[in-house]
């Protein structure tokens, strides 16, 4: 007999509850009256502040009409005479929508309405009773927060008008409203003392069992909050135990699921209504992140730029975050990160006068090893960053309040909250983050943010009533509600219980964005050197009486790092996101081609001898590489300067091919038909690189589930794919320098093109991929089965390198099944090791000795054409006796992505040795030339200099003076010199 | 109809995190197909409305949209 599962059809007492409660709300407002005068315009954005309507004329805008379109903003306006007897009275303006508004009165901002609020206080800041409403809405199809259920429901492009309304609160209803949003949640969330929950369900329903919800009079309403007063707020049997602290904040990605335009006013409605909460509550303070937000409202919103300057002032409205918007933690390299600090700094401190002593970056993918030393010369004490408690998949990460060693022994304090960023201030929230915070013997309180966001909203009159009602629920930790800094000084400043994590910040998900958006990552390695040369090259002609174009590097630079977002340069973002940024890059490339400027003669912006085969584009060359003309030369160039370079006529002869077999003058290579090496034998160090499939291309079924764009599962070897060989490897063609091989592969969708170099006076064998991509989620790595016995990979951060074990002895390792690197890897033993050097390909696995490059993704959430279409690419493999250090593989990869430039220019930079010379720029103030200089194989050195300079920290402050200076392992040294360099 | 729904239509849904492919035109019928956001929207109805509308104004012409969801099989909202 089957089962028949008794389903109770009677109403538990929490349900009754709820019910009532409902009710309840429908008698928030006293009074409601119709504003029937609206009239809407509809518009697209085309960019920031610019808008392109569909209609010359306003039409009229009635309650159950629909209104937004896609991509679309709405301009709305009213006239409305206010009732004789509510001048001089508390009134509000009310609207539910599921869309985002920025709401104008009589000429004042007076609040922004979204799904997470539909009420803005007027009476406090409109004279008169005539009314005149100028609402600009935008609709964007993601909520703030769709872990708002509400907000989900209704999502979408095209809204229904659901009407706009003088309204008049009634507080007893409003408070006991927020009585029961605090006491229900706290019943009902199954985290506290069943026991206390048992209590409130009793005594709530006693409490409402006060009112008759056919008749709702004020005075059972306050008799219910009396009730609840007496029998449950005066109950103080139920002890709750630990003490958190309470930081508002609004997580805000300035593109997403919206355009970097659509921030402007994502933000703008989330810092005006932040400066209206602040109105209200005289204790409310609220953290905001990222100069470049700030910048906007400065630029389109200065009357509330204004306003937000003397909540700042009172210490109220706190900027946290000390770089300029909150960037990828994994690709940007060191320069970067420590333009970020540079420049979000220096605006904080010319319009706030504060240096932020914090970084915030709550949504951040992981955390590279350098930043500790970057956020410490860049004045920044402490860390907060949320994901590695909240996202990892595998391991529990061990620490909330800690210390967090880099690199080079640089300490920062360290914050991974225990739980969400992103939290609406409920008890049962607060609770959770005690009970998972990890650190309650040693770290102090616990930090726990409230507040809508992702596209900002922030903090809620809710949320503060709530918060304001924490102290009367005993069963509840401690909480105080306090700022971002001072949340961190009080727990973590002479806290000498705090344990220490030396290592990475690794995120375990989002292993996907070190690779998806091929082109991003290409683009932003190349610029970045780009910008590295740019300055150069500008600060060695100040000397030739050029003007160095600080306003437009400046200008250049910022626009780099906005699109080194964290939901951009991932490539966690919708289709726009990913033009703009394309666009931006185009522009910035052009605009650094003007400023780089050409020459008679090529010049070696390295500080080291260029010695490697480089590649010189050429337009009567011979070679063809990612679409170019040129020739392969060895440059023979000193550091920092000048020579020329030309095309040698030799013959071929170098290579002989026979079949699979070729030789060369470093190698006897064998090859199978898809172009991976059977044998790679090297004549000179008498040994075979092989050892498994090498330089085989894979393809595999990418599904990572919803977060697409993101990650990467370990599973995806599970289920590789057929990429049939199409046309088998093959010889095309050789020169006195170099000699190419060609295998197509192809699916039925998709052609992929390998092009394998190997060259007459050069190691390295370099690999061009050469691809039109249209499939769906698959990935393609390039395997590297090498012949030697390693137990760790070495990887390049940009700033030094970091050792992974490529066992998968714990989960710690099992779960770095795919790691972010930069321009190298490296997998060796004692004699001789195999380095893959890319230009712009992030994400690498290694697994005992064998290492992938990945190649390219092809997700479809966020964006469903990523990746799509034309690719073109290049690596190079690189064989070498020792160790990755002793075979300078870091120079190499210099030389590999930075060009030579042609420029006539001279240097007279003294030797800075063994250093890299990161960074060559005029100062912020115009008045030294700022050098920055980097150790990155892990040594310790002096080097002395022909003069005194004065030594900098990151911000450009003076913090010495030296002729001498001793650096050790992966140290990273700012001076000064006089403009004659 | 196939270059006005790429190069009008598909960037305003495009905006949304939505995607939208002409796939044929029979008569005043004309078929599309939604991916991204779209595919999952529950009001989708209205964003289709919409198109019609636009089309009416812009091209003159009376059209009935019919949009098919291709909705990946893991994404759980």
């Amino acid at each position: 007999m089957a089962h028949i599962k008794v389903v109770r059809r009677s109403m538990r007492p929490e349900e009754w509850i709820n019910l009532r409660f409902g009710w309840l709300k429908r008698y928030i407002y006293k009074e409601k009256h119709e504003i029937d005068t609206f009239v809407i315009k509809d518009a697209r954005q085309v960019s920031e502040m610019n808008f392109e309507f569909y209609d010359d004329e306003f039409r009229a805008l009635k309650k159950g009409d629909m209104y937004f379109t896609p991509d679309g903003t709405a301009f709305i306006e009213a006239d409305y005479e206010l009732p004789a007897h509510l001048e001089g009275k508390e009134f509000c303006f009310a609207l539910k929508t599921a869309a985002e508004m920025i709401v104008k009165v009589n000429g004042v901002y007076v609040g922004g309405i979204d799904p997470n609020r539909e009420r803005i206080n007027l009476s406090d800041y409109v004279e008169g009773k005539r009314l005149h409403f100028e609402i600009m809405g935008y609709n964007r199809s993601k909520p703030d927060d769709e872990r708002n259920p509400e907000s989900l429901s209704v999502r979408g492009c095209r809204q229904i008008f659901e009407g706009g309304y003088i309204a008049v609160v009634n507080k007893a209803v409003q408070s006991l409203v927020y009585d029961l949003e605090l006491l229900t949640d706290a019943a009902l969330s199954e985290v506290f003392n069943e026991d206390f929950s048992a209590l409130v369900i009793r005594e709530l329903d006693a409490a409402l069992n006060l009112i008759d919800f056919d008749d709702v009079r004020d005075e059972d309403v306050r008799a219910a909050s009396e009730y609840i007063d007496k029998n449950i707020f005066s109950n103080k049997e139920y002890k709750g135990s630990g003490s958190v602290a309470l930081v508002a904040h609004s997580h805000l990605d300035i593109a997403y699921y919206w355009r970097r335009i659509h921030a402007v006013q994502k933000n703008l409605r989330t810092v005006l209504i932040q400066l209206r909460l602040m109105d209200k509550y005289r204790d409310f303070k609220y953290a905001h992140t990222q100069a470049y937000t700030y910048e906007t409202v400065e630029k389109y919103y200065p009357e509330i730029f204004e306003e937000l300057k003397k909540r700042i002032a009172e210490g109220r409205f706190e900027p946290v975050g000390a770089m300029y918007v909150e960037p990828d933690c994994n690709i940007p390299s060191c320069e970067s990160l420590i333009r970020q600090c540079l420049y979000g700094q220096s605006y904080f401190r010319e319009k706030f006068g504060l240096t932020v002593n914090n970084c915030w970056l709550p949504d951040v993918f992981g955390n590279s090893w350098i930043l500790p030393q970057i956020l410490k010369k860049s004045g920044v004490d402490y860390f907060v960053s949320n994901k590695m408690s909240t996202w990892n998949d595998t391991n529990r990460f061990p620490h909330n309040n800690f210390i967090w060693r880099g690199i080079d022994g640089s300490e920062v304090y360290a914050c991974v909250p225990p739980t969400h960023f992103i939290s609406w201030n409920m008890p049962s929230q607060v609770q959770e983050n005690w009970e998972a915070y990890q650190d309650k013997n040693e770290g102090g309180q616990t930090l726990q943010m409230f507040g809508y966001g992702d596209g900002g909203s922030g903090a809620t009159e809710e949320m503060i009533e709530l918060m304001h009602r924490f102290e009367k629920l005993s069963v509840m930790p401690e909480t105080e509600h306090t700022t971002g800094s001072e949340f961190l000084k009080k727990n973590f400043e002479s806290n000498d219980k705090l344990a220490t994590w030396d290592g990475e910040l690794y995120l375990e998900m989002h292993r996907g964005t070190f690779t998806t958006k091929s082109k991003l990552k290409e683009y932003n390695r190349r610029l970045e050197f780009m910008l590295r040369d740019a300055e150069l090259l500008s600060v060695l002609r100040i000397k030739k009486g050029e003007a160095y174009p600080a306003e437009k590097i400046r200008e250049i630079y910022k626009k780099l790092l906005i699109n080194q977002f964290h939901d951009i340069l991932p490539g966690s973002h919708i289709t726009p996101v990913y033009r703009d940024a394309i666009a931006d890059y185009e522009e910035i490339e052009k605009e650094l081609c003007t400023i780089i400027g050409t020459g008679s003669e090529y010049f070696n912006t390295l500080n080291f001898k260029r010695k490697n085969l480089t590649f010189i584009p050429d337009e009567n060359g011979e070679v063809i590489r990612r679409g170019e003309k040129g020739y392969y030369a060895i440059p023979d160039i000193d550091a920092l300067s000048s020579g020329k370079i030309s095309a040698k006529n030799a013959a071929a002869d170098w290579i002989s091919v026979n079949g699979y077999n070729v030789e060369t003058p470093f190698y006897s290579a064998e090859f199978a038909a898809d172009g991976s090496f059977v044998s790679l034998r090297d004549k000179s160090l008498c040994r075979e690189w092989v050892n498994g499939d090498f330089n085989k291309l894979k393809m595999y079924h990418d599904t990572p589930g919803n977060y697409d764009a993101w990650d990467i599962l370990p599973n995806y070897k599970d289920r590789p794919c057929e990429f049939t060989v199409k046309k088998p490897v093959e010889f095309v063609k050789a020169d006195g320098e170099c000699a190419e091989f060609s295998v197509i592969f192809a699916t039925e969708k998709s052609e992929w093109q390998m092009i394998i170099r190997f060259f007459r006076q050069a190691r390295g064998i370099e690999v061009e991929h050469i691809v039109d991509w249209n499939e769906k989620h698959k990935l393609v790595k390039a395997e590297y089965g090498c012949n030697v016995l390693s137990r760790e990979l070495i990887c390049d951060t940009s700033a030094g390198i970091i050792r992974r074990e490529t066992h998968r002895n714990t989960s710690w390792q099992q779960a770095r099944f795919e790691v972010c690197h930069h321009k190298w890897c490296d997998m060796a033993e004692h004699g001789g090791g195999v380095a893959l050097i890319n230009q712009g390909k992030y994400g690498v696995s290694a697994e005992n000795n064998v290492m992938a490059l990945s190649l390219l993704r092809s997700t479809i959430r966020p964006d469903p054409t990523s990746d799509m279409g034309e690719h073109d690419f290049c690596y190079m493999i690189y064989p070498h006796a020792g160790d990755a250090v002793s075979a300078e593989i870091n120079k190499k990869a210099f030389e590999y992505n930075i060009p030579l430039r042609k420029a006539d220019v001279t240097a007279n930079l003294p030797d800075f040795g063994a250093l890299w010379l990161q960074s060559v720029k005029l100062s912020e103030n115009g008045k030294k030339i700022v050098v920055r200089l980097c150790e990155q194989n892990g040594e310790r050195g002096a080097i002395t200099l022909p003069e005194e300079v004065e030594v900098l920290n990151m911000l450009e402050d003076e913090i010495g003076k030296t002729d001498r200076i001793e650096y050790s392992p992966f140290e990273i040294i700012t001076i000064a010199m006089n403009k004659e360099c | 109809m196939e270059e006005y729904i790429n190069e009008y239509i598909r960037p305003r849904l495009q905006g949304d995190g939505g995607e939208i492919t002409f796939l044929k035109q029979e008569g005043n019928e004309v078929t599309v197909l939604l991916q991204g956001e779209c595919s999952k929207c529950l009001i989708l109805d209205r964003c289709l409305k919409w198109i019609e509308q636009r089309i009416e104004v812009d091209r003159n012409e009376k059209v009935k949209i019919i949009g098919i969801r291709k909705k990946p099989y893991f994404q759980d909202v």
